[in-house]
């Protein structure tokens, strides 16, 4: 085909070829092609149109490398076919009864009351059942120590365990290592280590993930729905957030030391729900700097401050005398915090000063401070409890009662408020020493447990004795102090605890300290009715 | 002049609201299962009471919804499942209340063909 030879130079290809054969030159190469006019003798006129169509022709080929095919077959034998969906539970309410059932309801419970009547009275003067118990578990008569965990290079470097966490499936517990008795600023590394209790060849020595801090970790909270998120308060003021499911980078979130972190060290950090989001969360931080933190963390890796509380001893509510009556914005500092499980916005900060604080997370008034925020500090202090002897170091709120909860302190003593008066309901002098933690059992309504620095981890029934505990395990050998301690909510027998000499033992509790008794909420309401007058 | 046709049905039966000797009576079944639900309730000891229908949805209750609708539904079962046991043993038989003593209170049920009863009671110890 003459690629280039266009309609319009066909004409001009015509006038070349009659110059060619005028001025004898040799013709362009053609591939000969039988026309009549080659085999007529004596005269070679080339034929124009077959000359120019053929002028450019260049013949080239290709082909593909061969193909390689194959056949083969398959069937399905069977096959079935499902569709599945998955609908929002409708919740199912109470049927609205409609008027034409009333008269066959009544007559109903015409037919029934006086039977039914017989047997409430029958069983309320019944004597048939006392003393009558039926054991469905197998019964633990001792408190026994199931695990002792430790981590060797932390213990080597002196480092005391202070922060214990259960996750939320209660099969992993997670302990963070520092120091509580630092007098100054320390570049210690720290480590957060985990064991998965559950998963068989549990090594004690070897914890199955294992995160260094760039500071000592002071307090530790797990996710309350997420079972490898882990939140950490820092001994220099950061909050860290790690996902201990990626051991190459198990940093999700930290606040960073930016104007709005804490400038002293964090004592107790909480998961709280968002509001309106129930199963987002944000992350609460307390610090003896005397600012209450609620972090939230964003995309990039960084925990943005979304709300700030700060506590002022001018702005504390005068509801008891406090000792000391210092002058100016003097902050107060907090050193624990526990949430109530009724209210979702009330909870009670422990102090330096030793006095307890009802505080409520929807204040309006503005703190009188000025420490430099990016989100405005509100106050949230509405009740100040009597204090105790010395500075509080655990508060704990019933998750039974909405308006008891216990706090421990210094002086060896645990205080039992009530949230509706200045003085505690009962003063109980468990320690000579100082007392670390204290927490409710999540299953029993009487039953509470406190870390002390004489090495004792106390459990106290208050239903048996109200005076001295119940059981007192003894976790260090050389009275070394326990830091800190917290019940498995899922697995109810099991209480962690750690101490100074960096082991976590984690002991299983009898069964009297698992197994609700028939008549314990109404002890516990009747214990909280008991308001000095 | 009407002519009238035997459609060869029933005359359908008077709706309640129609006015006639019955009116007086109106209110009465009402009030009647008010009060008798609060006679049981203010029993000593009773925590709650549940009236459920046939499907075992429930009906009447002093309990929260959810409570209650898990009272409902798994008494309900029970509840059957004791009745068909004791015809089984004894075809004579049949089911006329059922207790069950946990260790917090003590759950009773009046059983009916159309309703269930159910009493929760805290006795005293």
């Amino acid at each position: 085909m003459a690629h280039d030879a266009p309609s319009s130079s066909f004409p001009l290809g015509r006038l070349l070829h009659v110059l060619r054969l005028t001025a004898q030159m040799p013709p362009p190469r053609r591939p000969p092609l039988p026309s009549h006019a080659d085999s007529l003798p004596g005269c070679f006129l080339p034929l124009s149109w077959s000359a120019c169509a053929q002028c450019c022709v260049d013949l080239k080929s290709c082909q593909t490398a061969s193909i390689v095919t194959a056949d083969a077959s398959a069937q399905v034998r069977n096959h079935a076919d499902a569709q599945v969906q998955t609908e929002a539970l409708e919740p199912v309410s109470v049927q609205p009864p409609s008027r034409c059932d009333i008269p066959r309801l009544a007559a109903f419970l015409r037919r029934v009351e006086a039977m039914v009547i017989r047997e409430l009275n029958k069983n309320w003067q019944s004597h048939a059942f006392d003393g009558f118990e039926v054991n469905w578990t197998e019964q633990q008569q001792m408190v026994s120590c199931l695990h002792t965990l430790g981590y060797p290079p932390a213990q080597a470097q002196g480092l005391h365990v202070t922060g214990i966490s259960w996750n939320s499936t209660g099969s992993v517990v997670a302990c963070a290592y520092g120091r509580v008795d630092h007098g100054d600023w320390s570049t210690l590394k720290s480590f957060v280590c985990a064991w998965n209790l559950d998963r068989r060849g549990l090594s004690p020595r070897q914890p199955s993930a294992v995160v260094e801090a760039p500071s000592a970790v002071l307090c530790l909270a797990f996710h309350p729905l997420q079972p490898s998120h882990v939140a950490g308060g820092l001994y220099s003021g950061e909050v860290l957030v790690w996902d201990l499911s990626r051991p190459e980078d198990p940093l999700l979130w930290r606040t960073g030391l930016t104007d709005d972190t804490h400038t002293d060290p964090v004592s107790q950090v909480v998961w709280l729900p968002e509001p309106g989001h129930s199963h987002r969360f944000q992350v609460l931080s307390v610090a003896t700097d005397g600012k209450v933190l609620l972090w939230q963390g964003i995309g990039t890796g960084q925990l943005q401050l979304t709300e700030g509380f700060a506590l002022v001893t001018q702005q504390l509510p005068r509801s008891t005398k406090l000792k000391k009556h210092p002058r100016g914005e003097t902050e107060v500092g907090a050193t624990a915090v526990a949430f109530s499980s009724f209210d979702p916005r009330l909870f009670i900060l422990g102090t330096e000063g030793g006095f307890p604080l009802k505080c409520s997370l929807a204040v309006g008034e503005a703190a009188l401070t000025r420490m430099p925020s990016s989100v405005p500090l509100r106050a949230p202090a509405q009740f100040t409890f009597s204090p105790h002897g010395g500075p509080i170091y655990s508060v704990s709120c019933s998750p039974f009662h909405r308006n008891l909860f216990l706090s421990a302190g210094t002086d060896g003593h645990v205080h039992l408020y009530s949230m509706l008066q200045a003085p505690p309901l009962t003063s109980l002098q468990l320690s000579l020493k100082y007392l670390f933690a204290v927490r409710w059992s999540p299953v029993r309504p009487l039953v509470f447990a406190a870390a002390s620095g004489e090495g004792d981890v106390q459990l106290f029934d208050l239903q048996k004795s109200s005076q001295k505990p119940t059981v007192s395990i003894k976790q260090t050998q050389d009275e070394s102090p326990v830091y800190c301690l917290e019940f498995n909510s899922q697995q109810t027998q099991l209480l962690a605890a750690g101490d100074a000499q960096g082991t976590v033992k984690v002991w299983q509790l009898s069964t009297e300290f698992t197994e609700q008794g028939p008549r314990e909420a109404e002890d516990l309401d009747r214990l909280a009715a008991e308001v000095a007058t | 002049m009407n002519k009238w046709t035997n459609t060869g049905q029933e005359p359908e039966p008077l709706p309640s609201s129609v006015p006639g000797p019955t009116a007086t009576d109106l209110g009465e079944p009402q009030a009647e299962v008010e009060e008798t639900l609060k006679r049981i309730q203010s029993h000593k000891g009773v925590i709650g009471t549940v009236v459920v229908n046939a499907e075992g949805i429930p009906i009447r209750t002093t309990l929260d919804n959810s409570t209650t609708v898990q009272y409902a539904g798994l008494l309900h079962q029970l509840t059957m499942k004791a009745k068909s046991t004791v015809r089984d043993i004894d075809p004579q038989n049949d089911l006329t209340f059922l207790r069950i003593r946990s260790k917090k209170h003590e759950i009773m049920v009046a059983p009916d063909k159309e309703y269930l009863l159910i009493v929760i009671q805290n006795p005293c110890e």
